[in-house]
Order: structure tokens, then C-alpha cells, then sequence
């Protein structure tokens, strides 16, 4: 049962989305001591809202991609410990948004659905992370173009792809993140969504989202395996991409299911640090 | 645009590039907005207000633009099968 939050959720009138925020903001708060911070009041109100925030976990909830509500977090400089958004839910549960502004079937549906995983103990990572796999050797060599600095991994164990994305390989198993291109090029990182523990996901498949204020960035996954673990400091804090995008800013931990057909299509540092460079001139970061 | 190539195959052999379905698409310019690499041409005075004008610009696997189109109007060719053509593609290249 989610408890002690304060609970920011979208509250978008006009949307079918936004009405569906709001009905699982109240649902959250009518039998447990969840606390509602309503986005309009919240203009006009701050200082009870902040004291709200302050005191309790926060969980936001956004409608649909243009994420609003987490804006407004950002705005007001809180920090967020979970978040849902609707639209995406809506998608992976195959349920379809329509434009109703009141709740239909399809709608409690979907209501049901996301106030059964917020109410269900948060899915912990089987830490099956043997304490021997240490990925935490960062080797780099570093690019500096204006005040920009590159930081590139020259590990041998490390691999990449021309997305960006870097493996390091220890066994059968694989960290996976972005490269500095990738955050010095979205500078203030806001969000980050992970992929989903237990999902499969092919070489070049999608392995989570990292957004700024100035774009969205998809992580292209340089292997193909099964995710075994996520960052989950990245979720609360997803500015440690800016800081460090190697040991803190990791993505996932991967079973790799097929490293020997992946490493065709990677590449490593040397190869990696030319283009890099070559991309960074180009667009002038 | 200097990238000519991808993992060493040039870039003009691999289909890769978003595809506006004009049934959805609702000429909002959002994709437009968001990409750098001028994959897009906007064409105002035209009833088909937005064409991909430059396809081989796209980055190979790169997928953002669907991501923020509203009304997901923009499809990708698959990327197993993308990745099966790369790796042929190289080994011709290799055995020739
Ligand atoms: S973002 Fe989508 S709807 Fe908007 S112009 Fe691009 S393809 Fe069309
Ligand atoms: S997929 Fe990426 S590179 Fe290609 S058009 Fe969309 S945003 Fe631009």
C-alpha cells in the first residue's frame, strides 16, 4: 500500500489522460495518508504545498509525454521518488486513451491497473548481481572542445555502439549507459525512465529514456540480453547522468544472450573516440 | 551531413528513416522542431505540409521523433531486419 506521499499528479481537465491522473490521485489518497498537491493551487499556494513535499516521498503523475506535472517538480525543485505516466501505461497495458472526459470503462480499467502496482511493494531488483562482478574500472581518456569535456571509457572490455551507448562486458553479463556525447548534448537531464527489469531486448533495441528540458534521448542498447537490474539512484536523481554517465549514471545490467553475434556491430574506444570527436565538431555542441 | 557511413557500410545502402502516416499526421511540426539533423522538409503551401526530404541523414536506429508525434504518426523499417542487412551488406563487402 503506497504511503506517506505527497502526490502531484497531472491535472489536465480538457484530457482523458489528465482526468485519469487525477481520479488515481484521489483513489491514493482516500484510505491511506497520501497527501494531493494540486498543480493549480500549487501557483498561488506554494508555501503549503512545499512544507507537503518536504515532508513526505513524492510521487508524481503525469498524463501524457509533455509531462507537466514532473515540470512543475523540476520548477519548484523537488525531488520526485516515483513516477507514472499515464499514456505509457495506457500503452503497455494495450489500453486504448480516447478523448472522453469522463471515466468509462476503459478508463477504471486502466485506473485499476496502476493503483495495483502503486499499492504493491515496489518491484525489487533480485540482486542477482554476484558481488564478484565489479563494473567499475573506468579507464578514460578525455576531449575537450570549448568548455566541453568528453570523458571516453579506453577499457578493452568496454564496447560501443555509433548511438552512443557503451557495454562494458565482464563475462556474460553487461553494464549499459551513454556516453558523454550524450549528456554534455541534452545538458540539464530531468528524466529517466528504465528499461523494465525481466524484459528481452534486442541488440539495437530500446533500453530506456533519458529526457531534458531541450530534447528526449532513447538508449540504444549496444547488446542484446535480458535485464537483470536498473540504476535505480537515476530514477530519484537522474542529473548523476550529467555528472558521471559511466559509474554513476549507468543504465541496466544485462544477461547477454548472444555477445558473440553483438560484438560484430560494436565498436571499440579507438574507433568510438574518432567518431565521437568527429560528431562533436560537427554539431558544435 | 558527414555521416556517410554506419558500422562501415555506407549509409545510402541501409534503409533507415521515419515514415509519415498522412492519416494521422496532423501537420503539428513537432517532429520537425525536434530533430537536428533535417530529416524533414516543411512545405507550407502544400496540402502535404511535411515530406522526409533527407532519409539518409536519419541516425541508423534512432527512433526520437516517433516519441514526441502525438498522434504516432511516424514508423521505423524493423530493426532486426535493418541489422541482418548490415551484417550482410559487410560480409559482401569483405569477401569482395
Ligand atoms: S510530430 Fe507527428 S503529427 Fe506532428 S508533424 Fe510530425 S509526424 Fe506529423
Ligand atoms: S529518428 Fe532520430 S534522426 Fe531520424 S528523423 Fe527522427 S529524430 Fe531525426
Amino acid at each position: 500500500m503506497l504511503e506517506n506521499h505527497a502526490i502531484l499528479p497531472c491535472n489536465g481537465l480538457d484530457k482523458n489522460a489528465g482526468v485519469i491522473s487525477r481520479e488515481i490521485a484521489i483513489k491514493l489518497c482516500e484510505n491511506a495518508n497520501n497527501k494531493i498537491i494540486c498543480p493549480v493551487y500549487y501557483r498561488v499556494a506554494e508555501g503549503k504545498y512545499n512544507k507537503i513535499a518536504g515532508e513526505h516521498s513524492l510521487l508524481v503523475i503525469d498524463g501524457c509525454q509533455t509531462r507537466c506535472a514532473s515540470k512543475l517538480a523540476a520548477e519548484k525543485n523537488l525531488k520526485v521518488s516515483r513516477r507514472v505516466t499515464i499514456s505509457e501505461e495506457a500503452k503497455s497495458h494495450n489500453i486504448e486513451l480516447k478523448s472522453n472526459l469522463r471515466l468509462l470503462e476503459n478508463e477504471n480499467t486502466l485506473i485499476e491497473i496502476i493503483l495495483n502496482g502503486l499499492n504493491s511493494p515496489e518491484d525489487k531488483v533480485a540482486l542477482s548481481s554476484d558481488e564478484t562482478t565489479v563494473f567499475n574500472k573506468f579507464d578514460y581518456e578525455t576531449y575537450q572542445h570549448g568548455k566541453f569535456l568528453f570523458r571516453v571509457p579506453a577499457n578493452p572490455e568496454i564496447y560501443f555502439n555509433e548511438n552512443d551507448c557503451w557495454a562494458y562486458v565482464i563475462g556474460t553479463r553487461a553494464r549499459i549507459g551513454v556516453t558523454d556525447f550524450v549528456q554534455q548534448n541534452l545538458s540539464d537531464i530531468l528524466y529517466f525512465t528504465p528499461p523494465e527489469i525481466g524484459t528481452e531486448i534486442d541488440q539495437f533495441g530500446e533500453a530506456g529514456e533519458i529526457e531534458s528540458s531541450k530534447s528526449v534521448f532513447e538508449l540504444v542498447s549496444p547488446v542484446s540480453g535480458k535485464v537483470i537490474s536498473i540504476n535505480e539512484a537515476l530514477i530519484g536523481k537522474p542529473e548523476l547522468l550529467n555528472e558521471n554517465p559511466y559509474e554513476l549514471g549507468w543504465v541496466a545490467e544485462i544477461e547477454l544472450t548472444n555477445f558473440e553475434d553483438d560484438k560484430e556491430l560494436l565498436i571499440g574506444f579507438d574507433k568510438y573516440f574518432e567518431i565521437m570527436k568527429k560528431k562533436v565538431e560537427d554539431i558544435n555542441v | 551531413m558527414s555521416e556517410t557511413t554506419f558500422m562501415g557500410v555506407e549509409r545510402a545502402k541501409i534503409d533507415w528513416k521515419p515514415t509519415i502516416d498522412y492519416t494521422s499526421c496532423d501537420f503539428c511540426m513537432e517532429c520537425v522542431n525536434f530533430c537536428p539533423h533535417k530529416v524533414f522538409e516543411v512545405r507550407e503551401t502544400e496540402v502535404i505540409k511535411l515530406i522526409i526530404r533527407n532519409p539518409n541523414n536519419c541516425v541508423v536506429f534512432c527512433r526520437a521523433c516517433s516519441k514526441i508525434c502525438g498522434p504516432d504518426a511516424l514508423s521505423f523499417p524493423d530493426k532486426n531486419a535493418t541489422t541482418q542487412r548490415i551484417k550482410e551488406i559487410r560480409k559482401e563487402e569483405s569477401n569482395a
